[in-house]
């Protein structure tokens, strides 16, 4: 039958709801296909098993053995040695070099990652948490919830970040925790638009309305059917903010550690600080390889970002 | 360029449509190179157009009519598609004359394609294409709201098109306008003063005669304020006058001889162009002595005009763009959009799907083209403002004389606007011929189920309405069917229909049928 | 609507939010304990201390709950009264928030003007070239060129450039030949008797008339001597600030670029007969510029957060340097009053941009 219906262009945009099992493994299947997201999929995968690794079984790594954050510092310690550069010939801690006091900067920077990439990974996804749900709702039941909702965060984005963690992190006396706890505060409004935008678009699409006309309830339609459909592109959001994050995190400690504060556990913002005076002595890895493990993550994750948004955008626009 | 002047007059000239082909396609070629392979969408489609008839291209979606209308002014999107062989000749020129030296496609596998451009060749190709397109011919497309550029009034959307083909007409016509002469007032003057209740319409002609229109309801009001013929004349002649006198008469000539001189050089670069292709060497000699000549009698002098005119020509190109947008609100008021004035300074957003699909035509007919090439134009609208539109297109082609393309998936819209029609299917044209005749006796199977398909009160058998379908579906444009791609479907396929494709060949007068059932002639 | 309308909404708009960031720097001071909070707040040189500490527990309203002691920060902030702060490093300084910030802001100014100039005079042209040719080598390269510099941290940015490029950072290095901290040289000055022109301003800190940037007042001055190491001096910090702006609008640009060049408009300016370079130029640029505009609102905010790094790594003194010398010092009116002033430059940036996406995109302006 020739489909006449079919040929007058059907003008909505919905999505036909496939089996979401379907649809997810088509999606899997052509993200595969890109090869440059497959490569920042792979180097994050690496950075992640390392993390992971150390959070296990530190002892691999033998960071603990080594002394504390001071240490790294020159001038904390009587320290005689000359720092040797990267050679790849002996004991894997020395591919990358070593500091005055003979501190070897590979392992030490393994550990930083862990450090770094447990608390990105937490800032992202308790903001995301918070914000999904937030800014769903929002978006869902309307009303002076929204906008509400939409002036806190039209607040939230007037803030520089940098600044306001900063200060945020000095009213509360610094940690790591409140470290944390400033990046979550100001990251959670992102998802949130983000989250009310796509929320927004789902409210209207049919089978929610067929939803809501078989008597679901609210909460179930928030759950089951809206945050699904907004979480395509809060993924994308995901693995570009990963990077993002880390860097407003190394940012933060680098500070510190310039301005003379002492931190532990090693994070590599702080470390990059700490290799600062080595350069004027032409010192450079001690700040190059730290920074340069930093950018391959934040390359990468941008990467895998970026070929996440090119699967899963089309699709939504269809 | 028309003016609707113009219009009264060749309208009473033009009524039969001219037997010369104004546009004549062959052996067409285009395919996309995707990653999935490579769709092949138009397989050597061959059809022509006459002066002024209204031709339409009929079939399923994906069938390819869409990119038939967009290879025949190469608008193909690069990547993925591509024409890829073949010859479209528009009023004598043909585009693709010089395809192959585009780029070299090597094709290793479906999935494996390496595409070499030829970077300048492309870009003599597509400056070639430029003076062609929107001169002699022009395309509208289905969603009016998403073909119109959206940070772009809809009159400088117009004046675009004017301006880049119409310059020296426009100094012409400007320059018309300044030798009017106190003598000229008088005499309107005077014969308006004499047939008061003809005042209108005689100032209407005289206004359009001399390229005034814009000033015409000032004019007008002219006439009710004053009484005294002197002052009458008087008030006229300094309204004139005062748009004009920032640009003098000789600057204008000098632009309208630029202009001339420009385009004389242009046309002399395409008929180059289309020569070297045929490797006629005789024509290029006489062409090149041609272009020495007018480059050693006119050059000199214009050599310097292009460097004067970025100092000195802001107020010539004022008086441009002045008379420019009078006749894009002629054009608007020729599509019968009301209220020209405040349609030139209107976004396209601002405007509802109906007028923005006439704005589309007003821009495409701006340069006069006598082909309009319009995908679909009516599918994205409501059925009264389709019959709108509809009824605009068959009157724009009684008055202009131009030729439509109409492409569409709606027979009923077929019936009604086209003279020919042209049946597709999967990339090939499988039936051709006046729309009476296949309306009434359609020879392809394909047709036969199309025309059967739709429903009619009358369809109906003992058991009920009987809805004739076809059965299968389109087939895969990247692994098509061999032979006649149509074969999988047809009741009445043959064992030679997978084997071989048949040739597109006329039967009787004007009618053309591609199927095994007519012809033994095989496609090669 | 017209542009106007669109203009007077969006700055009652802003209302709100100004409010909101007002809201939001109480509540941060509010979670400071209250018994440091007035003594911080007077002129440490007061005659009568404790006079003085009362007189700042009315002002702030202390004592009168949370409401009330709201309401009394909105007054201050309002009319200027943002308390005293006494730096002590970096910076050596002691005197009202606001006129320390006064001291400081302009050079920060200048630093950002340059970069945001020489960001947006290369982007454009560079984002058009490579936007209308997808996927060819220029592009390849530009992407690789952004997505680096967007993944490079700022300091990292900033160290290396005073590494490679800064004057007596490596011993014997060719390329090093920038200064790598302050704004001037004082070698650059006579100092025995130094121009009418270049003051001190409050608290020790060097100022210059009348604008208060070097570079401009040296060359109004006529002192080109003077303005040239000044320009020396900035160099390096706006190349580090303009490389990663850069690379943020080139990504977009770039990216709207390709997404317009896909439009229907395209094709139907193609039918019309306009010639390539006009039809990359005005229909494509000038719709791609339109989402590339609503992103520097965000790229803004980093770059707030790039300059307070640079101004560390490069010892600059501009109000990120102010506002770190105040977290170091622990002057909490100074912390609150840059955070503040951080928010205000931010909302003010925000407020532009959406200006100009109203005057870019016509249909906005319903």
């Amino acid at each position: 039958m020739i489909e006449e219906s079919a040929l007058r262009s059907n003008k909505t945009m919905e999505p036909k709801k496939h089996s979401r099992l379907e649809n997810s493994t088509a999606t899997l299947r052509l993200f595969l296909k890109n090869r440059i997201a497959m490569i920042g999929l792979a180097i994050t995968l690496v950075y992640f098993a390392i993390a992971i690794a150390d959070a296990v079984y530190p002892e691999w790594l033998g960071v603990s053995n080594l002394s504390t954050a001071l240490n790294f510092v020159p001038g904390h310690i009587a320290n005689t040695a000359q720092p040797s550069p990267p050679r790849f010939n002996g004991s894997w801690w020395y591919w990358f070099g070593t500091t005055y006091s003979t501190m070897p900067i590979l392992p030490l920077m393994l550990g930083a990652l862990r450090i770094d990439l447990a608390y990105t990974v937490l800032i992202v996804f308790v903001g995301m948490g918070i914000g999904v749900i937030l800014g769903s709702a929002a978006g869902y039941f309307g009303g002076i919830f929204d906008e509400i909702m939409m002036r806190v965060t039209d607040i939230f984005f007037s803030l520089p970040f940098f600044v306001f963690a900063l200060a945020i992190v000095y009213v509360l006396g610094f940690s790591f925790d409140n470290v944390v706890l400033a990046l979550i505060i100001i990251w959670w409004p992102t998802y949130a638009r983000l989250a009310r935008g796509l929320a927004l678009e789902t409210k209207s699409f049919k089978y929610v309305e067929a939803s809501r006309a078989s008597g679901a309830s609210s909460f179930r339609i928030l759950f089951g059917h809206i945050i699904p459909n907004v979480l395509s592109p809060v993924y994308v959001q995901i693995s570009l903010d990963l990077g993002s994050i880390v860097q407003l995190f190394a940012s933060i400690f680098f500070l510190i550690g310039s301005l003379g504060q002492s931190a532990y556990p090693i994070e590599i913002g702080y470390m990059i600080s700490g290799g600062l005076s080595y350069l004027s002595e032409g010192i450079w890895w001690p700040v190059i390889i730290p920074s340069l493990f930093l950018l391959v993550f934040t390359v990468a994750v941008n990467l895998m970002g970026d070929g996440l948004r090119d699967v899963l955008d089309p699709k939504l626009r269809r | 360029m028309y003016s609707i002047q113009n219009l009264e007059d060749e309208q009473n000239e033009k009524k039969a449509t001219n037997e010369e082909d104004y546009l004549k396609v062959t052996d067409l070629v285009t395919n996309f190179y995707t990653s999935r392979g490579i769709v092949k969408a138009l397989d050597k489609i061959s059809f022509s157009i006459r002066k002024g008839e209204i031709f339409g291209m009929v079939g399923e979606s994906g069938c390819g009519k869409s990119v038939t209308a967009l290879s025949v002014m190469d608008l193909v999107q690069d990547p993925p598609g591509r024409v890829v062989s073949g010859k479209v000749v528009i009023d004598g020129f043909n585009i693709f004359s010089d395809i192959k030296d585009l780029a070299k496609i090597r094709v290793r596998s479906e999935t494996d394609v390496k595409i070499k451009r030829n970077k300048k060749a492309i870009k003599k190709h597509n400056f070639m294409l430029s003076k062609i397109r929107g001169k002699k011919a022009g395309m509208i497309f289905q969603e009016p709201s998403l073909a119109l550029n959206p940070v772009l009034k809809a009159g400088d959307q117009i004046t675009e098109n004017i301006l880049l083909h119409n310059k020296k007409v426009i100094a012409d016509s400007l320059i018309n306008r300044a030798n009017l002469s106190l003598d000229d007032v008088k005499l309107a003057v005077n014969e308006v003063l004499n047939n008061k209740e003809e005042t209108k319409s005689i100032l209407n002609n005289w206004c359009r005669k001399n390229a005034l229109a814009d000033l015409e309801t000032q004019i007008n009001s002219i006439f009710k304020n004053y009484t005294d013929p002197k002052e009458i004349e008087g008030e006229i002649v300094s309204l004139i006058k005062g748009g004009i006198t920032l640009v003098d008469k000789a600057s204008l000539i000098e632009a309208r001889d630029y202009y001339d001189y420009k385009e004389k050089i242009e046309n002399l670069e395409i008929k180059r162009f289309a020569a070297s292709e045929e490797n006629n060497s005789e024509l290029m000699r006489s062409i090149d002595a041609e272009e020495t000549r007018l480059k050693m009698t006119s050059g000199s002098r214009f050599r310097s005009y292009s460097l004067k005119r970025i100092f000195t020509g802001k107020k010539v190109e004022k008086a441009f763009k002045a008379e420019a947008n009078r006749r894009a609100k002629e054009l608007l008021s020729l599509v019968s959009l009301p209220d020209p004035e405040r349609i030139m300074k209107s976004y396209p957003h601002e405007l509802s799907g109906g007028m923005q699909q006439r704005l589309m035509i007003a821009i495409a007919l701006a340069s006069d083209p006598k082909l309009l090439i319009a995908d679909e134009p009516t599918t994205a609208l409501d059925v009264t403002t389709q019959a709108q539109i509809l009824k605009l297109l068959r009157n724009l082609n009684q008055l202009v004389g131009a030729s439509i393309l109409f492409i569409t998936h709606d027979l009923a819209v077929i019936a009604e606007m086209c003279k020919r029609v042209a049946v597709m299917y999967a990339g090939n044209i499988v039936e051709q011929g006046d729309v009476l005749d296949i309306f009434d006796s359609p020879k392809h199977p394909y047709t036969v189920g199309l025309l059967g398909a739709i429903p009619t009160p009358q369809v109906k058998t003992e058991s009920g309405i009987n809805l004739h379908t076809i059965p299968g579906s389109v087939p895969n444009l990247i692994t098509p069917p061999s032979g006649c791609r149509f074969h999988p479907r047809c009741s009445f396929a043959m064992e030679i229909c997978s084997k071989s494709k048949p040739k597109l060949v006329e039967l009787e007068s004007q009618r053309k049928v591609a199927c095994f059932l007519y012809s033994s002639e095989v496609e090669e | 609507m017209e542009l106007r309308y669109f203009i007077i909404r969006r700055l009652l708009l802003m209302i709100p939010t100004l409010i909101g960031l007002t809201i939001i720097v109480f509540v941060l001071m509010w979670s400071l304990p209250h018994t440091f909070l007035a003594s911080a707040f007077i002129n440490p040189k007061a005659p009568n201390r404790a006079q003085a500490i009362l007189t700042a527990e009315k002002q702030l309203g202390l004592n009168q709950g949370i409401v009330f002691a709201y309401l009394h920060y909105l007054a201050n902030t309002l009319t200027g009264n943002w308390g005293y702060m006494t730096l002590t490093t970096p910076i050596k300084f002691s005197g009202t928030v606001l006129s320390g910030i006064g001291l400081f802001f302009p050079n920060t100014i200048q630093l950002v003007i340059f970069a945001a100039i020489l960001s947006i005079i290369i982007a454009i042209p560079l984002g058009t070239y490579i936007g209308a040719r997808p996927n060819s080598a220029a592009d390849q390269l530009g992407r690789i060129f952004s997505l680096s510099f967007y993944a490079i941290p700022v300091f990292v940015l900033a160290v290396v450039f005073q590494v490679l490029f800064g004057r007596g950072v490596i011993k014997g290095n060719p390329l090093g030949i920038f200064p790598i901290s302050g704004t001037f040289s004082i070698s650059a000055v006579n100092v025995i008797s130094p121009p009418s022109w270049l003051v001190s301003g409050v608290g020790g800190v060097v100022l210059s008339q009348p604008t208060h940037l070097i570079i401009f007042d040296s060359l109004i001055h006529g002192d080109y001597a003077l303005a040239a190491n000044a320009f020396m001096h900035i160099v390096l910090p706006v190349l580090v600030l303009t490389l990663s702006l850069l690379a943020g609008i080139l990504r977009f640009l770039r990216a709207s670029m390709v997404d317009a060049a896909n439009s229907e408009y395209i094709k139907t300016a193609r039918s019309k007969g306009v010639p390539e370079n006009i039809v990359v130029k005005l229909h494509m640029r000038r719709n791609a510029l339109i989402p590339t505009v609503t992103v520097l609102g965000l790229l803004f905010a980093g770059l707030l957060g790039g300059v307070v790094l640079i101004e560390d790594v490069f010892d600059y003194p501009g109000i990120g340097y102010l506002a770190l010398s105040t977290i170091l010092s622990g002057s909490i009116f100074g912390v609150l009053g840059t955070t503040f002033l951080f928010g205000i430059i931010l909302i003010t940036a925000n407020l532009l941009v959406d200006i100009t996406y109203a005057i870019l995109d016509p249909r906005i302006r319903y």
